[in-house]
């Protein structure tokens, strides 16, 4: 299940400080599942704090975070942006004749905008994550942007790259032994490793930590590698059984949907070469028919991409990392990547049904809270929306459908993804 | 926003409806930014964007709203209709099934929006002129039956891209002008009988007019 950590660093709710957020008569707001539990913001504080932890293989997040917090480098990027896009204003007036040129201006100036953020992940890294593969993936992410850069095979891959830096601090270190300990078992304490997993998975422990917590694997050692045989041979019993039908009248709606939005997912790390395309839309087409309550909403796709990368990780050699071919992978390696994403991307999807079921109940609800929130932590920033007449609807429905997947870069998303399993 | 930006006379409120994949998105970004991206994302939920021109000696500021065609969003984009003066519906000339489901697009829009907004029929990717499927004296037809505007665009070619939003400004413009001169109302314009409160796009002294629905 999903840990809230809204409003970590920030007072609780306060009904007598707030009351034009509650109409009279209606019940207090839901407040996040964590802070139901606690009565004080000290223990709230005390209980999640270590998400925050310094030091450990977040520093690299750390520091994009730091960055993000930055007043003074806000207000530059803001700047930057409305100077960029005055800037386009008057470019427009040339029109067709000058629109290469512009192209190129406006990607270039963006791309620097936006290389801060990426250079400092990359940052965290020895060597081998080059500046251009992060550039060229930074230009994947915002959908406005014109691609003109051919995306690296699998330049973010070097996500995995980091568990092979030759110092691992000491502490580092120590960080993964423990988790080896717990993964080791002989039944893993499901507990003690969601808390562990709290302030980061280390790379190289991340497949199996992941396949644990999400419930997919069993805490139980001995039976991990049958249960993976079985859930594998299971999931390609019902590719055999309902693939099929994708062209039946009944779900070629479905079929047809999944097939035109994958070229449209533009993943930052994954060029989606047919061998890659295809293991998404049978992920994608056997989860929808199986779950006919919601069946497949446009932003579950991008729920494959992180469990999809995380495993690839599980079988590549590090310096194999940054141009990585994920078909030349062997075809039952492959078939395991597929099944193991498959159903641990169930196991997500799961816990948060509602946000795809009819109008999308659970999505509403996030948006709720999130207004709730931002009345609460930054109240001139929600009377300003308020004046403008901006719904938080109109700007986070996005957010929480794609689980952010579309806001933060991949690495950001699966180190937030390990707080979320 | 620079300053120019923001010196005009209305702010028309436009959406873009249609089917998943029919091109709104890049109808959008060719008219707004003069691009086109072959592998756009899909929209989620709604995403807008403005450009401001001229109709006649009037600056004319179109907000144009583009959502999601994706069933699943319908109970969440069928709010964002509020406050529309326009709407382009797009349909894919390659895809009859897209152009066969025009007809619920509209009583979508019809069921959310003000019945006076102006609609223009769409139909995208005369590019692929190769693969059509959708006749154009067929759509022309059911679009002058049912009243609505009708252009066939290219946001890939730029073909009647830019005339397509020009025209559909320009009826909302004249629509807006007549009910000028009937109402009495001083600035504040509207295109329906009874005008909401609320929904006026803007409203500060330096923006002589503005519409709402």
């Amino acid at each position: 299940s999903i840990q809230h950590v809204y409003g970590a660093q920030h007072p609780p709710f306060d009904p007598l400080l707030h009351g034009t957020l509650i109409k009279p008569g209606s019940k207090p707001p839901t407040t996040p599942v964590k802070l139901k539990k606690v009565s004080t913001f000290q223990e709230f504080e005390s209980n999640t704090s270590d998400a925050w932890d310094l030091g450990d293989d977040d520093d690299e997040l750390l520091a994009i975070a730091a960055e993000n917090l930055n007043t003074e480098v806000v207000m530059e990027t803001a700047h930057k942006v409305i100077q960029n896009h005055s800037k386009l204003q008057e470019q427009h007036k040339f029109q067709e004749e000058h629109l290469q040129e512009e192209k190129q201006v406006e990607s270039a100036e963006l791309t620097s905008v936006d290389n801060r953020l990426v250079k400092s992940v990359s940052e965290g890294h020895t060597s081998s994550s080059s500046d251009n593969a992060s550039e060229s993936s930074s230009m994947q992410r915002s959908q406005s942007l014109p691609q003109t850069s051919t995306p690296p095979l699998v330049s973010g891959m070097g996500d995995c790259n980091t568990s092979v830096t030759p110092a691992l601090t000491e502490r580092e270190a120590s960080r993964l032994d423990k988790f080896k300990q717990l993964l080791a078992g002989p039944n893993t304490d499901l507990e003690e490793l969601r808390k562990l997993s709290w302030s980061g998975i280390p790379k190289r422990v991340r497949p199996s930590a992941w396949k644990l917590l999400s419930g997919y694997l069993p805490a139980n050692v001995d039976r991990r590698e049958s249960t993976l045989q079985r859930k594998r041979k299971e999931y390609f019993a019902f590719v055999e059984q309902y693939y099929d039908s994708r062209n039946d009248e009944n779900h070629q709606d479905t079929y047809r949907q999944i097939h035109i939005d994958i070229p449209r997912m533009s993943p930052e790390v994954l060029r989606l070469q047919p061998k890659v395309t295809e293991i998404f839309e049978r992920i994608l087409f056997i989860w929808a028919i199986r779950h006919p309550a919601s069946g497949y909403v446009q932003g579950i796709n991008d729920l494959v991409t992180p469990f999809f990368v995380v495993f690839v990780c599980e079988y590549i050699e590090e310096e194999e990392v940054e141009n990585f071919d994920v078909s030349s992978l062997p075809e039952e390696v492959l078939q395991n990547i597929e099944a193991d994403s498959y159903w641990c991307m169930s196991k997500l999807l799961d816990g948060i049904q509602d946000n795809y079921t009819f109008a999308q109940p659970g999505i509403q609800k996030k948006v709720k809270m999130l207004e709730e929130l931002v009345s609460r932590i930054d109240e001139q920033v929600h009377r300003h929306l308020d004046q403008h007449e901006v719904k938080y609807l109109q700007f986070a429905f996005r957010w929480m459908n794609n689980l952010l997947m579309r806001e933060v870069p991949l690495q950001c998303t699966i180190r937030l993804w390990d707080t979320y399993q | 926003m620079g300053s120019a930006e923001e010196d005009y006379n209305f702010v028309f409120k436009v959406v873009l409806i249609g089917e998943s994949g029919v091109g709104k998105t890049n109808l959008l970004s060719r008219f707004t930014r003069n691009e086109f991206n072959h592998d756009s994302r899909t929209t989620i939920g709604v995403e807008f964007s403005t450009r401001t021109i001229l109709v006649g000696d009037a600056v004319v500021k179109a907000q144009i709203w583009d959502t999601a065609g994706l069933e699943r969003y319908r109970a969440i984009t069928s709010a964002y209709y509020r406050g529309a003066v326009g709407a382009l519906v797009v349909f894919d000339i390659t895809k009859h099934q897209t152009y066969d489901v025009v007809d619920r697009w509209l009583k979508e829009l019809y069921d959310h929006a003000e019945a006076s907004i102006v609609v223009m029929l769409v139909g995208n990717k005369t590019d692929l002129a190769q693969a059509r499927e959708v006749p154009m004296e067929e759509a022309k037809m059911f679009a002058d039956n049912n009243g609505l505007l009708f252009v066939e665009t290219s946001a890939l070619d730029s073909t009647n891209v830019e005339q397509a939003f020009e025209t559909i400004l320009k009826e909302i413009f004249h629509k807006v002008q007549k009910q000028k001169q009937r109402s009495s109302q001083g600035n504040t314009v509207s295109l329906a009988s009874e005008s909401p409160e609320s929904t006026t796009l803007a409203q500060t002294e330096k923006r002589p007019c503005c519409v709402a629905l």
